[in-house]
């Protein structure tokens, strides 16, 4: 995985340099000799406009996330992912996970395409037989080159191969190195290293939970969980612990009470109920 | 110099036993090393205490972060503003802007502005409040701000800071609510400038890029 030459933040995480710690720079505004109009010719190829606006010079297809496309030159079309597999039998073998299908289009054709995601930092990745998994709603595009596969880390997917994809961040990028922990919202993914484990800090939850009892304020802020990564490889972090609401979820969850039994089911519904009703 | 800008919103603290940090609940990103984390409740060991605290909801749930290792916060993609406090000042802001900072560090809640009806309607109106938090001693901070806090240099000269931009201040400075509520304020058809801070002094007053609070 390397960073194309002319990258805004212009870090080099594992490319041929050495490590530069937490990330690079942060970014500089806008490339030097991009002019103040910008048009089919003079739109970069398959590099960033800005830091937050990425252009793909499409020739053929492309995944791209439902509702990262901005704008578009030339001559391109979007399906559904779901409608274009019945035609093309290949897209249903690159794109192997059934909840997130919805959410994705290909776009095929010759063109450039503008992809942003509220104006949130853009960045390309370029994988080369490798493997990143990466949260699954800060995957904007990737190319068709590429294998997506659902993480078993609900909410993340992996993409498997060479070739590139477009991911968005919440402020630039931080890469870090195992040993570490993350707070699971802050974490936009990892590369090369194995799935991480939960880790629970104790402490913080016998403190809590003390406090709970003194009356005073004890709510849970979710500080008590972190994923822990151990061995060798680079996690990607962003710059807030804020998560997005991600559609798929919903799906993931129902998915997964397929383990439960008719009784364990029913319950779980009583307490969800509950809870709507509390909130 | 225990902090460290990693980018324009991401702060990295390096925590030693000797060195504790306070940080706002929820603002860890990630850590390496032996770390641990400890609720904080109530606002600190300063004049106004837990009480003032309580009385003026100026009261942000913080945590104590303890060990030896490194520290990453940043909080809902906010802009972080590192400050060193030499201690001949304290800082001023809202319990809220503080990200984190050094444990030795002491909190307390003092009043802002002069008082009176009319800075009680001010703080009402623009939901700015009339608590503020003091940050006293020698040590680090790292203030939220949107979009990123600038510093405004006061020598003995006057400046108007519109409530929802003001970030903090370091200082000897003096801050009034200036309110210029008319009848069309009242109505809503007023110019949305009638309230205005006033700060005058020598210090640094920090300004964010946006009239959004987080």
């Amino acid at each position: 995985m390397t960073y194309p030459p002319g990258n805004p933040y212009g870090g080099n995480p594992y490319g041929g340099q050495p490590q530069p710690g937490y990330g690079g720079p942060p970014p500089g505004g806008a490339p030097a000799g991009v002019p103040d109009t910008l048009d089919a010719q003079t739109l970069p190829d398959d590099d960033n406009v800005n830091p937050y606006v990425f252009c793909v010079a499409l020739n053929g297809d492309w995944f791209m996330s439902k509702g990262a496309m901005l704008a578009y030159y030339g001559d391109v079309r979007f399906e559904a992912v779901t409608e274009y597999s019945s035609v093309q039998a290949w897209v249903a073998a690159r794109f192997s996970s059934p909840v997130y299908v919805q959410d994705w289009v290909v776009a095929s054709g010759r063109g450039k395409v503008l992809i942003g995601n509220r104006g949130f930092d853009l960045n390309s990745y370029d994988l080369d037989d490798g493997n990143l998994t990466i949260k699954a709603r800060n995957l904007c595009a990737f190319s068709p080159q590429l294998e997506l596969k659902q993480s078993i880390v609900p909410g993340f997917v992996t993409l498997l191969g060479t070739g590139k994809f477009i991911a968005s961040s919440n402020g630039p990028v931080i890469f870090v190195e195992p040993p570490f922990r993350a707070d699971p919202d802050a974490l936009l993914g990892w590369a090369d290293c194995p799935s991480p484990s939960v880790h629970h800090d104790a402490q913080w939850m016998t403190q809590s939970l003390r406090g709970m009892l003194s009356g005073a304020l004890g709510r849970a802020s979710g500080e008590e969980r972190q994923y822990d990564f151990t061995g060798q490889g680079t996690i990607l972090l962003q710059s807030s612990e804020v998560a997005r609401e991600d559609p798929a979820v919903l799906r993931l969850v129902e998915s997964q009470t397929q383990l439960l039994t008719d009784t364990q089911a029913g319950a779980l519904g009583q307490r969800l109920v509950a809870r709507a009703q509390q909130s | 110099m225990p902090f460290e800008a990693v980018n324009s919103k991401v702060v990295r603290a390096r925590v030693s036993p000797a060195t504790p940090v306070l940080a706002r609940r929820g603002a860890m990103l990630g850590y390496s090393g032996q770390v641990t984390f400890r609720p904080v409740h109530g606002q600190g060991r300063g004049v106004g205490g837990m009480a003032g605290a309580a009385l003026s909801g100026e009261s942000t749930p913080m945590m104590a972060t303890e060990g030896q290792g490194e520290v990453l916060y940043g909080y809902k993609g906010l802009h972080a503003t590192l400050l060193e406090l030499d201690g001949s000042a304290p800082l001023v802001c809202e319990a809220d802007r503080l990200l984190v900072h050094d444990a030795g560090l002491q909190t307390s809640v003092a009043f802002l502005g002069s008082g009176g009806i009319r800075s009680a309607i001010g703080g009402a109106m623009t939901g700015q409040g009339l608590f503020t938090t003091n940050v006293h001693g020698r040590g680090s901070v790292a203030l939220l701000s949107h979009g990123g806090a600038f510093p405004l240099q006061l020598n003995g000269t006057q400046v108007g800071v519109d409530p929802q931009a003001y970030v903090g201040h370091v200082g000897r400075l003096t801050v009034d609510l200036a309110a210029k509520v008319g009848l069309r304020d009242v109505v809503g058809r007023g110019s949305g400038e009638a309230f205005q801070l006033r700060i005058s002094g020598h210090g640094t007053v920090y300004v964010q890029a946006s009239e959004q609070k987080s």
